[in-house]
């Protein structure tokens, strides 16, 4: 018999991780393979969804989305439907878009301002922008005297955090702080989110499509491999360019990858290359004249990443390209599809002029209708659809390009490889999947092999 | 120039026979397209085109930005120019989401013309649908409205500004490897 008394516990609930052993060992590092069920199981799925989507920091928005109290957009953390909203005191909070009664969504659109709260269409339960329940349609439960309102609210996500700008969350209460989870990465991201005094902001709206393949071929792509461009994106340079893509002669020379704790960033040195596919010698030299000021800011190294040919991937699925200023998020939506969203970021001090022309620049380049972009998606596709077949997806894919490449003596932060035509980073990106699913505590995944090597910060203007 | 949302009792359509022309240039417009004619396609155009497809949100009713709007994330927001850098990059025979070549439909319908009060110009709406199918059996219908404006010259008309409002939110496809 029930007891008249018991009242439901409403506690947030996050699950623990486990440990997947088995799933580990698809990614084997020794041999540079990769293990095709990863791109199409659907229980290997489901254990990144528990072990990597409800554990790491995941990109939410840019604080210049919602700068206003009950400003709010609504993003997805794996498959968790969220809503990320500004709070009257000025924080940031984030809350699982699911009212605790029938589950139904409490916000249907993308974004909005200054929201006094969200209302459940179902039962008329209302919420506040930090989460509380405030009433109930037709006060039915205001009688009720087993039903305690104070305990009832929106699940919160249960750590967000802000780094330069960048709004991210994460659903593990133990997972360590945002500056640990990036650690000495953040000296990369500060190529783009820290390359000027005012900071950095999105260009109103988001583009938004859907590709069918699995999520981690995108995000490996970003974290590394700039080798098919010369081959995909052929089509592309030539229209804008007037010729093929040229990696250049020296480019071993001055590019390398960096990894840490999977995150990733391949990058040339080359000042504008990626800028300069963007189709705007306006542009360009926009960017060239502020190298002086870069370089006194963030040093020489990192002055000659701002628009140089480069991309780069934060563990697990956000990722940019530096010179084309396109951030996107691969929201996963089961082993063989990604919601993919699109914005273009900016320095807030950049003329609006220069603004306008790295919007209609990504757009261009990467969006839908992208004369780069265009191809990628073809390609990803058919990397995911290709594995379903029974035999094919037995042998194990190649991810052996550059394995002599260790640049062990740089003093750069991270992993660091010479040269950015290999798989350096592909293969930390997937050792960091297998150490999520290896390891069920965070002392664990801070120390596995994706960890840093000690060496101190180099200076800013070295 | 820019296409404004006409006020519905203002309207003045155009006599039928300038409509017969318009639906003509439409219909011309649509099987140029399906056969990737697009260096035939740009001629259409008047060099000081716009053409622009903003990205769509959901908004709630009453929201000011509405769900769409200038200056933000679009798929297209082109120039001449920028138009004919698209072209180029189908004319590769590296243009490997092209090649083997995408199967084209495009259907125009509901086709307005309506008078701007500007000799010359006028302004013309028309709903589409958008049939892309390739390789074996991949699949991408769009559907949409055009609010353009027409240049007439003589007999020539041309397609001074284009804005092509999609019903979707997320892009139910990978890429846009059309025109509309």
């Amino acid at each position: 018999m029930c007891d008249a008394k018991a009242r439901p516990d409403m506690r947030p609930v996050y699950p623990k991780a486990g440990s997947y052993p088995d799933f580990a060992d698809l990614v084997d590092d020794s041999r540079a393979q990769v293990d095709r069920r990863v791109f199409i199981d659907r229980a290997i799925y489901e254990a990144e969804l528990r072990q990597i989507f409800g554990r790491a920091w995941l990109f939410l928005a840019h604080e210049s989305q919602i700068p206003n109290p009950g400003d709010f957009v609504r993003t997805y953390m794996g498959e968790d439907d969220v809503i990320v909203v500004r709070q009257r005191n000025g924080r940031i909070g984030a809350y699982l878009n699911s009212c605790p009664h029938r589950g139904n969504r409490v916000c249907m659109v993308d974004s909005g301002k200054k929201a006094r709260g969200f209302i459940c269409n179902y039962h008329g339960w209302s919420f506040g922008i930090d989460g509380r329940l405030n009433g109930t349609d037709g006060k039915v439960y205001d009688k009720d005297p087993g039903f305690e309102k104070s305990a009832i609210g929106l699940t919160p996500v249960a750590q967000v955090a802000s780094y330069k700008g960048l709004v991210f969350g994460t659903f593990d209460p133990e997972a360590p702080s945002l500056e640990d989870y990036f650690g000495p990465f953040t000296w990369y991201l500060d190529v783009m989110l820290d390359n000027d005094e005012g900071g950095t902001e999105f260009i109103g709206g988001c583009v938004k499509s859907t590709v069918e393949c699995n999520w981690k071929f995108p995000a490996e792509n970003f974290v590394g491999d700039i080798l098919h461009a010369f081959w995909t994106h052929q089509s592309g340079a030539e229209a804008i360019l007037g010729g093929a893509v040229d990696l250049g002669s020296r480019y071993d020379e001055r590019a390398f990858q960096a990894s840490v704790y999977g995150h990733g960033i391949e990058t040339n040195l080359d000042k504008v290359g990626n800028t300069r596919t963007l189709g705007f010698p306006e542009l360009n030299d926009y960017v060239l004249g502020r190298y002086e000021a870069v370089k006194a800011r963030l040093g020489e190294v990192r002055a000659r990443m701002v628009g140089a040919v480069s991309s780069c991937t934060v563990f697990p699925n956000f990722s940019f390209l530096p010179g084309q200023a396109t951030f996107r998020v691969w929201h996963p939506k089961g082993p063989d599809r990604i919601d993919l969203y699109t914005w273009t970021l900016v320095n807030k001090n950049m003329p609006e002029r220069i603004k306008e022309l790295y919007r209609k620049g990504t757009m261009i380049t990467f969006s839908p209708g992208g004369v780069f972009e265009m191809d990628d998606g073809e390609n990803w596709e058919y990397c995911t659809k290709a594995n379903q077949g029974w035999v094919t997806r037995h042998q194990k894919l190649h991810y052996g390009l550059g394995q002599d490449s260790a640049w062990s003596e740089s003093d750069l932060p991270g992993h660091i490889h010479r040269g950015s035509l290999n798989d350096a980073n592909q293969r930390q990106f997937y050792k960091r999947w297998a150490e999520f699913m290896r390891f069920d505590s965070w002392g664990d995944l801070q120390r596995a092999e994706t960890a840093p090597p000690a060496k101190p910060l180099p200076q800013a203007a070295e | 120039m820019t296409v404004q949302t006409v006020p519905m009792l203002d309207e003045t359509p155009v006599g039928d026979a300038l409509l017969r022309r318009i639906e003509r240039f439409y219909y011309r417009e649509a099987r140029l397209l399906d056969r990737e004619a697009y260096a035939d396609w740009l001629t259409l155009l008047d060099p000081g085109i716009r053409y622009w497809m903003p990205a769509m949100e959901t908004r709630k009713r009453g929201d000011q930005r509405g769900p769409w709007t200038d200056g933000e994330m679009s798929y297209f927001d082109d120039d001449f120019a920028m138009l004919k850098v698209r072209v180029a990059r189908y004319e590769q025979p590296s243009a490997w989401a092209d090649n083997p070549a995408t199967r084209h439909l495009h259907i125009v319908t509901n086709i307005e013309a309506i008078e701007t009060g500007t000799p010359g110009l006028v302004r013309a709406f028309s709903c589409f649908e958008n049939v892309r199918n390739r390789n074996e059996k991949d699949q991408d219908v769009i559907h949409g409205r055009r609010e353009d404006l027409l240049k007439l010259d003589g007999d020539r008309i041309t397609l001074a500004e284009r804005r092509i409002l999609i019903v979707q939110n997320i892009l139910l496809s990978k890429n846009l490897n059309t025109f509309f």
